[in-house]
């Protein structure tokens, strides 16, 4: 199958990076105009632009199933790129695109929809040996189910919805007590939220680490792992600092949790890139907890190690290719972070900061990447996701890669917004985090502060603001000279305002 | 100017945090600059349309006025920002004087720190609320904030409902203080 165009239904850096990729593959690239954001960064990088501004549509433009497909049909393109969020894991959207000989650059619509759904993934990941947390067999029929298996694996315990994702819909319960009540809550949420209130319970494991292993899969039945990615910097579930490899795992372990992600992955002949999500607990026992069927923000780490282009092989696979690497072939080397800056406020409980990026400055090196969806001028808005820039930074080892990450975050200059980049700091000086002794508690537990500030910060942004008040009232007062000429009134009324101050 | 105005010491500001700390700045645009009595040696580069930045011990530091008003300023200093008040010798007497005799007010009001919806309120009115109990989750830019109180009190009027699209700084319940 031929590939030469590729539709990117979304927005942002993932549209920017599958075009770097397309582009060097020599393949034409279409993206989506939107009312919301028509002077974004990446409809500059596209090659052809779809105008969705004058839809009057209800649903948002990239979950538009039906006029995707008709934009891809009408201007005969070969292929659609989901990139992540948005119609990633949509079983209908890929079901549509085969429908209509589209090729979808990613897995089949039948994986998606068997990783969608966590009751059938966890009776997946059970028939293949898979280990999984205790917990209901499948859905929960009332809440004294819940009660009487809570009892047999021992609270805590937790509550997910069936179709829930990223921290929604999910209750821990401490005790017997609430079990009842705390049910009734996560289905009526569930229902809400997903439009499905099924609801299942399984044991809760207190402060277990957050590990992935990025699979590849080709339509030729070949499965292999490129190792695994760390993303136990978590707060309420949203990923901010991620690292490959992991500080916790030692080959044996990666192999066994490597062998487990590839059986996951097989239980539904996958193809194309994936990420299978593992609970590591203190014993370092692990357990699967879901697999992503798209490629992911953090997919960058697991490039730099590995020094591979996994967008392309998305690309070359949904082509029909074969793998080009065997899994002994996959060369690990060094160490790499990716930081997640966000335009939110550290210092109010990380509110978003919305407003234009007036000026930004990189860092660039050989072992800096950055990744972003934004240039100078461009607005950050309420109606997509807070992420201004994914900064990548490579090592030869952790320790250095935490040095260079500190110079790197150091240069890294935003005005316009406040942004995660005090975070960052905070985070790479911790001691724990420093010896990669952390867990998803990291957030709450570790960092009393979630912002790193200079010895002298709060003394030169006084003096600062001192600076600019006086030079401001000095400015006033040589306007003055007008005023005696009669010309100008303005200043003279300031100037009597700050004498009375 | 500003600098040597025989009447009134107009070389001695007062730089005041909300928390109560204050440095002392003396002559903050001549050559000697001193801060809290010491003397402060640094370079700002200001250029219009660029970042503005200080050179303080041959490191640089990124500042941006975030905002101001009067003698309220937002500064923010390599992505850190800061509150203050600037204020004169005189005006500095008069705002300790004041805080000394000043009752804080007794309704705290909870505003929207963003356009967004109300998503659920988990208080209702007339129940105690504890500093740092959730009042509301406000859902902006797909994300959901959980708003909690920064006093402890007596909650007063709820001025919206469960769904409803606020705007920024639309005032969403008031709290008597304790």
């Amino acid at each position: 199958m031929e590939i030469k165009s590729i539709l990117i239904a979304n927005r942002g850096e993932i549209a920017v990076r599958v075009i770097n990729t397309a582009r060097m593959m020599g393949i034409a690239t279409w993206v989506i105009k939107t009312a919301k954001e028509p002077n974004a960064y990446y409809l500059t990088q596209g090659d052809h632009i779809i105008d969705f501004t004058e839809r009057t549509e209800e649903i948002a433009e990239f979950l538009d199933i039906e006029a995707i497909v008709k934009a891809i049909k009408d201007n005969n393109i070969s292929a659609v790129h989901p990139g992540y969020g948005f119609l990633a894991e949509s079983p209908v959207f890929a079901k549509r695109c085969a429908e209509e000989k589209i090729i979808y650059i990613g897995p089949s619509s039948e994986a998606i929809f068997k990783m969608g759904n966590k009751t059938i993934a966890k009776q997946l990941a059970r028939e293949h040996k898979v280990p999984l947390l205790g917990g209901s067999k499948g859905n929960l029929a009332s809440p004294e189910e819940a009660v009487k298996i809570a009892n047999e694996i021992g609270y805590p315990v937790i509550l997910k919805a069936a179709s829930g994702g990223g921290g929604r819909g999910m209750r821990i319960v401490e005790e017997e007590k609430s079990i009842a009540k705390m049910f009734k809550m996560a289905s009526s949420e569930a229902e809400k939220a997903f439009n499905d209130p099924d609801v299942f319970v399984e044991k809760y494991v207190r402060n277990p680490r957050h590990i992935e292993f990025q699979i590849f899969g080709d339509q030729h039945g070949n499965i292999i792992h490129l190792g695994e990615r760390e993303c136990s910097v978590q707060r309420k579930h949203q990923k901010l600092i991620e690292e490959s490899p992991s500080a916790a795992l030692d080959e044996n372990l990666r192999k066994k949790m490597g062998e487990a992600a590839i059986n996951i992955a097989k239980s539904v002949n996958y193809f194309s890139a994936g990420t299978v999500e593992f609970l590591l607990d203190d014993d370092m026992k692990f357990y699967f907890m879901e697999m992503n069927t798209r490629i992911q923000v953090e997919h960058p780490v697991t490039e730099m190690i590995t020094g591979l282009d996994l967008i392309e092989w998305q690309i070359r696979i949904a082509r029909g290719e074969k793998l080009p690497l065997k899994q002994s072939e996959v060369k690990i080397n060094g160490w790499a972070f990716e930081f997640r800056i966000n335009a939110e406020d550290v210092q109010s409980g990380f509110s978003p900061s919305l407003g234009i990026i007036e000026k930004i400055s990189l860092p660039r090196s050989k072992n800096i990447r950055i990744d972003t969806g934004v240039v100078e001028g461009s607005r950050i808005t309420p109606y997509f996701d807070s992420m201004v820039a994914k900064l990548i930074v490579h090592g030869e080892t952790r320790e250095k890669a935490i040095l260079y990450s500190q110079n790197a975050l150091k240069k890294l200059w935003i005005k316009g917004l406040k942004t995660t980049i005090p975070f960052c700091n905070a985070v790479l000086l911790n001691k724990n985090f420093r010896k990669g002794k952390y867990d998803t508690s990291f957030l709450t537990k570790e960092m009393t502060k979630h912002y790193h500030e200079g010895q002298d910060d709060e003394m030169l942004a006084a003096f600062f603001a001192t600076y600019d008040f006086v030079n401001e009232v000095e400015k006033v007062e040589t306007k003055e000279v007008d005023f005696d000429k009669g010309k100008n009134i303005a200043p003279w009324v300031l100037k009597k305002r700050l004498k009375s101050l | 100017m500003v600098r040597h105005n025989g009447k009134t010491q107009k070389d001695k500001f007062y730089a005041c945090t909300p928390k109560g700390k204050n440095y002392e700045v003396v002559n903050p645009l001549g050559e000697k600059v001193k801060v809290k009595g010491k003397s402060l040696s640094v370079t700002i580069v200001n250029e219009p349309g660029n970042f503005t930045y200080l050179i303080y011990k041959k490191k640089k530091y990124q500042l941006e006025i975030l905002e101001k008003n009067q003698n309220k300023y937002t500064v923010m200093i390599n992505g850190v920002w800061y509150n203050f008040s600037i204020e004169t010798p005189i005006s500095y007497k008069r705002m300790k004087t004041l805080s000394k005799t000043q009752v804080l007010s007794r309704v705290e009001k909870i505003t929207a720190p963003m356009p967004g919806k109300i998503l659920d309120i988990m208080v209702e009115e007339g129940s105690q609320i504890k500093e740092g109990e959730a009042l509301f989750i406000l859902e902006a830019m797909k994300m959901q904030n959980e708003i909690v109180s920064n006093v402890s009190g007596k909650l007063g009027k709820i001025n919206f409902r469960q769904n409803d699209n606020v705007m920024k700084d639309d005032i969403i319940l008031e709290i008597e203080r304790a």
